[in-house]
């Protein structure tokens, strides 16, 4: 059943490029959207027919691949990785949709919905490795895709974003592999299956140095601070899909790979390394929503938004408690959901008013000139992101600071802060760009069809039920994340 | 009758079966040329890859080899010659698949082209075998005057004049200076060209001699190092890459390099045993300076063919990591490297063939907007880049990683660094290419791809470079995902050389005993 998820996007991807024409979109896009939404449908069994209970991986599935590498077929899933793939299966059956219209049709549709579909592979693929290298491939094999629709369909600075976050990528990818080729030797370890590598049998200076150098690794990917350059590049750079499956998912593979290789493979020492981690984490928070309130670019300042929000996260995986773990997960979950909100909003609003730009938007919400049903959901997102209660992001933010409360109170409270600042940013967001007069020279602006916002329905529903209803999300990793947590705490 | 028995098993001649059917290939090819004359005879080269495929099967046959040392010593046909044979004979098979339409578009003669080189594959599949001084140089020369004929083969072309006449010059003098080295072995041994026996002798007189053996190490690895372009004897890379005709090049790159590699192995390990931690050193120096030099270097390219002997450069360096590590994992992750290698890279020089057969060109620049008017060409062009640059799920990721889990497994921690950071900066020129060909916009597009001529492969010619493009891609593709077999076999050529042994048993009790020094 796992291994679909892995198989269904290729053979969509393979079927697509078989085709004859270039000029069929739609053709291209619903292959790519029936088979997205089926490997959807799988998480969704696979989520039905998970065992609550169990801690441990599931699914399981083990084929020897190349044993002179120690490279092995190993997959499984647990807690910590499911609710990240129904997000995946989710965010890129939506970003596949995006309510296409004539004006936003993508050029190139052949290949636009190869990558996207081998992007679900890979992302999937990274999330149910039990195999170190695995993981590892599938991390490096995401680079050339998203590298290529940043580049392809983004906007002006499109190349110099896609660089820089290949780049950027990269380099991550190569501490996080120096971080595993040093823990198979060090360890004495033949294989790189997850569950055979045991790090405290090393002396502890080494388990800090790997750890440290799995941090860096996936500290870019997240990002922190000072990490985090290329973020507002790409994303504001990609277009409207590729920035809701880059903030929406890919970004969570940061945070998956540090609570997994990071928390999960050195608990003896993660103690160590963790305040500072913490410190990091509430200085990017801080830092991004501060930037955020000085940004003209809505766009821009929902990529600084996601940057605050996504490190809460770390906050929560650094503080290590039973409930900050729990609570790193539903973030993440909140996190994706969220942003994804956020990107296809502005995506839309940028399609109708054609400028993404604070200072010459005013009064969207005018009912009859306006966007006045986009302005409504803007308003949920919005709240959803401050951590309303009532709306998903307040399970993530509440359950993740009241779980570091205990080990980094100072943090936690500098944190509460920053999410007090998302008030901020986003009220200037939506008093300028929503409320108010609307300029008469505006005139009527198009209207939004049905089918335009079907995705930000769609998810605004999922937000505020399982804003209702917690207990259904945190079921999903309850039993896995206890387990996760360092117990000494 | 005796004395006769006595010679055939001295000399073992079945142990260069397949060198013999590349002989027999070529006097025929010469041959049914001088008859029938040009033009005539169409099916040439294709009767040329049959010979070589013929020599590769032969190869198959001396597997296992229970009596490997033919010719009085002089040539050794043990398992780990048999893979590099095997790779030299493969990369020619596929070469003239390629050459056939590019070069009769340039209108020389074909059969002289073909057999210019099989005389030189000839000379590279000795020298893989070659296990005596004399031997070695000859087959290194035969492979060395063949090579500047052929990039000297395009007579009008004054780029192709200029490049062959650097290539004669800088490896003229490699060569003499390879030759003074093995000539220093032969006095220090005091007489003795076979390179399994030397090491006794050196050995047995120490001391003195100490300062000779220095001096020949290092003459010696500047003539090998000559072969498979390391920094700083790469000088003459770009150069002739860039002028002679691409086929030549993808020999050059390949073949050539794989023979290199065979000799380097072979010649250091028995040679220079009593100085393994001097010639490690060397090559650990010529590592790093390959793969940073190289690497680095062709971020600055405008020209596709410089680009890829720069980055030719940057790989060498990668595989001297397995040289360096010097266990088993270490060859045998070198021999899977060159293995792929081979694929990945003639895969682009096809495409670069196929490039400039249908535009004449190959500025980095004139691809743009190449993938909307000629889909496969682009794909192909991506996997086989992609590849080199280390991108899994394609065979170039796990060579790379084989590699440098053998050199992190030796404890080459700062030369698996430098790699890991240079295969990142390869990744950024590589990507550039495949950017310049699928990122650009219809408007963008180069006056080149503008004018592009429609996709026909009906063409004389054309079907054997589209036969070997989707070999080469379908290799690319999955000879890494099912990389098992190959590597099997490369482990089992290592294990099974009795060259190695003594090198490997040493090195492992080396190990054990630093081991066991940091343990205490």
């Amino acid at each position: 059943m796992l291994n679909l998820l892995l198989i269904l996007p290729i053979i969509g991807a393979i079927i697509i490029s078989l085709l004859p024409s270039e000029k069929e979109s739609n053709l291209n896009k619903n292959i790519a959207l029936i088979f997205s939404s089926f490997s959807f449908i799988i998480t969704c069994l696979i989520a039905l027919n998970f065992d609550y209970n169990n801690g441990n991986f599931q699914y399981q599935t083990f084929l020897s691949w190349l044993p002179f590498l120690g490279l092995n077929y190993t997959v499984g899933i647990d807690g910590l990785s499911l609710p990240l793939i129904i997000l995946n299966g989710l965010i890129v059956t939506l970003a596949i949709y995006n309510g296409e219209t004539k004006q936003n049709a993508v050029n190139k549709p052949k290949l636009y919905y190869i990558l996207i579909l081998l992007l679900t592979t890979c992302v999937n693929g990274a999330l149910i490795a039990q195999n170190l290298l695995l993981f590892f491939l599938f991390y490096e094999i995401k680079l050339v895709p998203i590298y290529l629709l940043i580049s392809i369909w983004g906007r002006d600075k499109r190349n110099y974003a896609a660089i820089k976050y290949l780049l950027y990528t990269a380099f991550s990818g190569i501490f996080v592999l120096t971080a595993f080729l040093g823990l198979n030797f060090l360890t004495d370890g033949n294989s790189f299956d997850f569950d055979k590598i045991t790090t405290q049998v090393l002396p502890q200076a080494k388990q800090i140095l790997l750890l440290l150098t799995i941090v860096i690794g996936f500290a870019i990917k997240i990002p922190i601070f000072p990490l985090h350059t290329w973020l507002p590049d790409a994303y504001t750079e990609a277009s409207t899909p590729v920035s809701m499956l880059l903030g929406g998912i890919i970004s969570k593979l940061g945070t998956y790979g540090l609570i997994r290789f990071g928390l999960q493979l050195f608990p003896d020492v993660w103690g160590d390394i963790s305040p500072y981690l913490a410190i990091l984490a509430v200085i990017t928070a801080i830092y991004g929503s501060l930037i955020a309130i000085s940004q003209t670019d809505i766009k821009k300042m929902i990529a600084y938004a996601s940057l605050a929000h996504i490190n809460f996260v770390v906050l929560a995986t650094a503080a290590g408690t039973p409930l900050s773990i729990l609570g790193a997960i539903c973030q993440m979950f909140a996190h994706g959901l969220i942003v994804t909100l956020l990107f296809h909003l502005v995506g839309i609003i940028e399609e109708k008013t054609g400028t993404r730009e604070l200072s010459k938007l005013h009064g969207l919400m005018n009912p009859y000139r306006g966007l006045p049903f986009v302005g409504g959901l803007m308003i949920l997102a919005v709240m959803a992101s401050a951590g309303i209660p009532g709306m998903v992001g307040f399970v993530g933010e509440f359950l993740s600071f009241q779980g570091s409360f205990s080990v980094f109170p100072v943090y936690t409270l500098i944190c509460l802060i920053a999410t007090g600042l998302t008030a901020v940013y986003f009220v200037i967001l939506l008093n300028r760009v929503f409320f108010g007069k609307m300029e008469n020279k505006t005139g009527y602006l198009p209207k939004v069809q049905h089918f335009e916002h079907l995705p930000a329905v769609i998810l605004a529903v999922i937000i505020i039920f399982f804003g209702l209803q917690p207990s259904l999300l945190t079921n999903l990793s309850l039993t896995t994340s206890n387990s996760i947590a360092l117990l000494s705490n | 009758m005796d004395f006769s028995g006595q010679i055939a098993s001295l000399l073992n001649a079945s142990a260069i079966l397949p060198e013999a059917i590349v002989i027999v290939t070529l006097l025929l090819v010469l041959i049914i040329d001088l008859i029938f004359g040009r033009k005539s005879v169409p099916w040439l080269p294709y009767f040329a890859i049959a010979g070589l495929l013929a020599s590769v099967i032969a190869l198959f046959y001396g597997w296992d080899n229970p009596n490997p040392t033919s010719f009085l010593g002089s040539f050794t046909s043990d398992n780990l010659s048999i893979v590099f044979r095997g790779t030299v004979a493969l990369s020619t098979a596929i070469t003239i698949l390629l050459s056939i339409a590019y070069i009769e578009n340039t209108g020389t003669s074909l059969a002289e082209f073909v057999g210019i080189l099989l005389t030189a594959t000839l000379g590279g599949m000795l020298l893989c075998g070659a296990s005596e001084l004399v031997m070695i140089f000859v087959s290194l020369e035969m492979l060395s005057i063949s090579s500047y004929l052929l990039t000297g083969y395009m007579k009008r072309d004054p780029r192709s004049n200029e490049a062959a006449l650097k290539y004669l010059l800088i490896g003229a003098a490699s060569s003499a200076i390879f030759l003074y080295g093995s000539s220093l072995l032969y006095g220090l041994s005091g007489g003795v060209t076979n390179i399994n026996t030397i090491t006794a002798t050196l050995q047995a007189g120490e001391g003195l001699e100490s300062l000779g053996l220095a001096i020949a190490l290092v003459f010696m690895v500047a003539g090998i190092a000559f072969k498979i372009s390391a920094v700083p004897f790469h000088q003459w890379t770009p150069d002739v890459y860039e002028g002679s005709p691409t086929p030549v090049v993808a020999f050059l790159s390949v073949g050539s390099k794989a023979a290199g590699f065979a000799i380097a192995i072979r010649l250091f390990v028995t040679a220079f045993a009593s100085v393994t931690e001097e010639w490690h050193f060397i090559f650990t120096a010529l590592a790093i300076l390959s793969m940073v030099l190289g690497n680095v270097v062709a971020l600055a390219q405008t020209s596709m063919k410089r680009m890829l002997a720069y980055s030719s450069i940057g790989q060498a360096g990668f595989v001297m990591i397995g040289l360096v590590a010097d266990t088993q994992a270490g060859y045998s992750s070198m021999i899977f490297y060159l293995f792929i290698y081979l694929f990945m890279n003639l895969g682009a020089f096809a495409c670069i063939i196929l490039f400039a057969l249908r535009t004449g060109t190959d500025k980095i620049s004139d691809y743009a907007g190449l993938y909307q008017k000629d889909p496969l060409l682009t794909l192909g062009l991506s996997l086989c880049l992609l590849s080199l640059g280390g991108i899994p799920p394609l065979a170039g990721f796990f060579g790379k990683i084989y590699i440098f889990w053998a050199g992190w497994q030796a404890g080459l921690y700062g030369l698996v660094l430098v790699a890991l950071i240079t295969s990142v900066i390869s990744i950024y020129y590589y990507i550039r290419v495949v950017k310049m060909m699928v990122v650009k916009e219809p408007y963008e597009m180069s006056d080149i791809v503008k004018k592009y001529p429609p996709v026909r492969w009906n063409m004389p010619g054309m079907r054997p470079i589209q036969v070997g493009l989707v070999f080469l891609l379908i290799a690319t593709s999955l000879l890494g995902i099912l990389s098992n077999p190959v590597v099997t076999i490369a482990n089992k050529s290592v294990s099974s050389s009795l060259v190695l042994k003594a090198s490997l048993e040493a090195r492992i009790n080396n190990i054990s005993a630093t081991e066991i020094k940091t343990v205490l």
